[in-house]
């Protein structure tokens, strides 16, 4: 168990600067996921801590020691990969025990701490097997299993269950987090899907184009962003925005409707409501007429799909079955304290005291 | 879709087969029957002597088994080398970093252009210099070396779809450059390896130029082959018997390596595809 820092890092490629002087503090112990969409260098991040990519610029310190330099074995780094990356050739024993063995273990030794990784991830049964013979789930198990036996002080994850389906996505996603707790290791898990960092995470971090948006818990992230980037990624179905304009202390929406705001503010702003904060019931103060397009049923709630009369989508969460069907226009309420605002660049406004309603 | 092929393609696709064995049941006939029958035409089966005569005149005049000796010899040899060098080159090319790396690689594939008959004559004046004239070893290195062109090039392009996250699994397992060749890509690599080795073993099994020009007291079979045939007498049947020699081992080398050409010639490391 150990914590990684990152300080001032940042990783060119010829001219292409795809990390930008990246500060980032992952405690020991901790669950830190890396989120963002593709392309955003998470995974080039996680690949520079395991030493497979090097690093152009700033320190990379783990457990206090600046590990810019030193290979994947020094660093005590042990990575699960999105294909597994299993050994074709060797059985999963042999997979299980590659490392130890490399690393000049004797065999008794090495046998034992397979068993006893084998034994963890209940995977006993499949010692003498192929990679070729196991499933999808088994094979990803293996790989965990691969990264678990070295004990070592860091584990990263990239992508790993997205060649998953989705019913053994969620119940290996159950088991990592249990495995996080009976390890107590520190993990970095690199993800494009929020869902996997809202259940994983201690601590998420918001990657977009080689910068970190907002770095915080699942419930701070969702509850609190910093920015429309964040607040629209994190969340699902993702946060509604309506455009609208902040003059003397309101937002004029499009629609007609007036929100409270900080007096200071004026100039376009961007208004955002999450889908349970929002209710398809009509007749009161500051309704939005809603053309539903489509209705989701998840079972215990619905989510309806629609567009403002300036054509801006609109996801509307509702609990009880309302009777509503698509292609109806409807009138839709929020919550005052529940809205977000956002200035023209997307920064989140604060205000200093609650919008009174 | 039944499993079975409509009867045109397999009246067809046999009478091609049948076509294609017309010259060796020839050359087997031909082995096996007298001077004057193979003057009358190899297929007048009823009218033709049959004899063992040639076989028999061929193992004493000629001395075949050491010939078949000496050929195994370089063959094995060149095959071995290149089989186990080839891969390690590839590997070298394709997966490490060093100055020059891609001018190298063009030189080496460029021999691919370079027919055999160029190099004869600076090689043979090479050889005479460093004494390796009627050595095995100077038809053994040109061998290997000219395979380079080819073998190489055959497993670098393997490489291409080789899962690179099994060599940087490797290298998080602790595994050097060469731990990873010899522990991962190696065992990985066989059907290439395989290939080559089939290929390179029938090239140096048919080639004469070479083992004519630089061997004196070792002969390998091809350019026995060429002695029988090189005579004033009708002896037919003599030369069909050093063809037969010749080319039944590396009939039976194909036949028994067949199976890596056609077996699954991709590693996967284990994801769903």
């Amino acid at each position: 168990m150990a914590q990684v820092e990152l300080k001032d890092v940042s990783k060119r490629y010829g001219s292409v600067e795809v990390i930008r002087d990246l500060n980032l503090m992952v405690e020991a112990g901790s669950f830190t996921v890396l989120v963002g969409p593709s392309g955003c260098g998470k995974s080039t991040l996680l690949r520079m801590v395991a030493g497979l990519e090097t690093i152009s610029g700033g320190i990379l310190e783990i457990a206090g020691t600046r590990a810019n330099d030193l290979d994947p074995v020094a660093r005590g780094v042990a990575m699960v990969f999105q294909n597994y990356a299993l050994y074709p050739h060797m059985t999963v024993a042999r997979n299980i025990g590659f490392a130890l063995k490399i690393a000049g273990l004797d065999k008794a030794e090495v046998e034992s701490r397979v068993r006893e990784a084998a034994d963890v991830l209940q995977i006993e049964h499949l010692l003498d097997r192929k990679p070729a013979n196991l499933s999808g789930g088994q094979r990803q198990r293996v790989a965990i299993g691969r990264a678990i036996v070295r004990d070592p002080q860091v584990f990263l994850f990239d992508e790993p269950l997205s060649n998953l389906d989705a019913e053994l996505r969620v119940s290996m996603r159950v088991e990592l987090a249990r495995l996080h707790q009976k390890l107590k290791a520190t993990m970095l898990y690199v993800t494009h899907d929020q869902t996997e960092a809202m259940t994983l995470a201690d601590k998420i971090v918001v990657m977009r184009d080689g910068r970190i948006e907002q770095t915080g818990t699942p419930e701070q992230l969702y509850s609190d962003p910093d920015n429309v980037f964040v607040a629209g990624f994190i969340g699902s179905p993702r946060m509604n925005f309506l455009s609208g304009e902040a003059s003397q202390g309101l937002v004029h929406l499009a629609q007609g409707v007036t929100l409270p705001c900080p007096s200071t503010l004026s100039g376009p702003v961007s208004v955002g409501i999450r889908p349970e904060h929002m209710t398809p019931r009509g007749g009161r103060a500051h309704s939005l007429p809603v053309t539903i397009d489509m209705i989701e049923y998840l079972g215990g709630t619905r989510y309806l799909y629609g567009r403002l009369a300036n054509e801006t989508p609109v996801a509307i969460e509702a609990r009880d079955n309302t009777g509503i069907r698509a292609g109806e226009q409807i009138d839709v309420t929020f919550d005052n304290h529940s809205v977000m605002l956002f200035d023209a660049s997307g920064k989140r406004i604060r205000s200093a005291a609650p919008i009174p309603s | 879709m039944t499993g079975r092929a409509p009867k045109w393609i397999i009246i067809v696709v046999g009478f091609v087969g049948c076509l294609w064995i017309v010259p060796i049941i020839g050359i087997v006939a031909t082995s096996l029957q007298t001077t004057d029958s193979i003057a009358r035409g190899w297929w007048h089966f009823g009218e033709n002597t049959f004899s063992l005569q040639a076989w028999r005149t061929v193992w004493q005049t000629y001395p075949l088994a050491g010939s078949l000796w000496v050929s195994a010899k370089i063959t094995l040899a060149a095959t071995i080398l290149t089989m186990v060098t080839a891969p390690a080159a590839a590997y070298t090319f394709h997966y490490l970093r060093f100055p020059l790396r891609r001018l190298w690689l063009i030189i080496i594939i460029n021999a691919f252009v370079l027919p055999q008959q160029v190099v004869i004559i600076p090689l043979f004046q090479l050889w005479r210099d460093v004494g390796l004239l009627d050595n095995m070893g100077a038809v053994i290195i040109p061998f290997v070396g000219l395979s380079y062109a080819w073998a190489v090039f055959l497993v670098k392009s393997f490489l291409e779809d080789f899962p690179k996250e099994l060599i940087e699994a490797a290298r998080i397992d602790g595994c050097g450059p060469i731990r990873t060749f010899t522990q991962v890509v190696l065992p990985n690599l066989i059907s290439p390896i395989a290939a080559c080795g089939i290929l390179q073993f029938l090239w140096c099994w048919n080639t004469l130029l070479l083992p004519m020009l630089f061997l004196r007291s070792d002969i390998s079979l091809t350019v026995l082959l060429a002695r029988i045939a090189g005579t004033y007498d009708p002896n037919l049947d003599q030369q069909a018997v050093a063809a037969i020699v010749t080319a039944v081992i590396p009939l039976c080398i194909f036949l028994l390596f067949q199976k890596q050409f056609a077996a699954g010639n991709r590693v996967s490391s284990g994801g769903k595809e």
